[in-house]
């Protein structure tokens, strides 16, 4: 493909998976404060893409806040 | 050998020896159904994330019971629980398999920290007890 003038270049820092890198094998949904980090404002679950959390980690996640939900602990919407 | 989480959230307006005694029920429901319960944490009152039933407040009670397949029905305890209108919400959650995979210990009686700290924290739940909202 021709390209013209110059080539942008994205640097982009690697994410890495924030479970795998502190060797966390089950996420509690009682540990709120862990869980809240990966809900933001509007308390939708933070994607992968944006998070860097590898896909095995983000099933576990995804249970965790749901079960934390059902509890009350976390909330299924904000406004 | 199978564990679980069973967590529920009373009524916040229930009274807090209440909520002890609904919490003995529980248990003795679980051990006639061929449970065993480990340990037992009482929240307190604390901030729902929703409203429940009208309510943006609960009292949190968490029991740890483990229990063989054949034996233990949870699901008798948690068909009682819906009975109960000052039982607003609970969860079960089976962590065995969970426990094994992250290598962690059974619960035991005392939370698995050390010991001076579990003592702090039943003395926290005591005076959740009485003082209402003091941890919050």
């Amino acid at each position: 493909m021709a390209r013209g003038g110059g080539r942008r270049v994205f640097f982009r820092r690697r994410k890495v998976c924030k479970f795998c890198a502190d060797k966390i094998n089950y996420i509690d949904y009682k540990d709120v404060k862990l869980l809240q980090g990966f809900v933001p404002e509007r308390a939708k679950i933070l994607p992968r893409r944006i998070s860097g959390t590898c896909a095995r980690h983000q099933r576990m996640l995804q249970s965790a806040i749901k079960r934390a939900r059902h509890i009350a602990l976390l909330p299924f919407v904000t406004d | 050998m199978r564990t679980y989480e069973l967590m529920f959230i009373t009524d916040a307006r229930v009274a807090d020896e209440e909520v002890e005694s609904i919490t003995e029920d529980v248990k003795t429901l679980l051990t006639a159904k061929g449970g065993q319960v480990l340990r037992v944490e009482q929240w307190g009152r604390r901030k729902l994330a929703y409203e429940i039933a009208k309510q943006r407040e609960g009292k949190y009670t968490l029991l740890y019971l483990t229990g063989e397949p054949e034996e233990l029905d949870v699901r008798e305890v948690e068909y009682r629980m819906r009975q109960n209108d000052n039982i607003l919400r609970f969860l079960t959650v089976r962590t065995d398999e969970d426990y094994k995979r992250a290598g962690m210990p059974l619960p035991t009686e005392a939370p698995p920290e050390s010991e001076s700290e579990s003592e702090s924290d039943d003395e926290d739940a005591a005076e959740a007890k009485t003082g209402g909202d003091e941890e919050e």
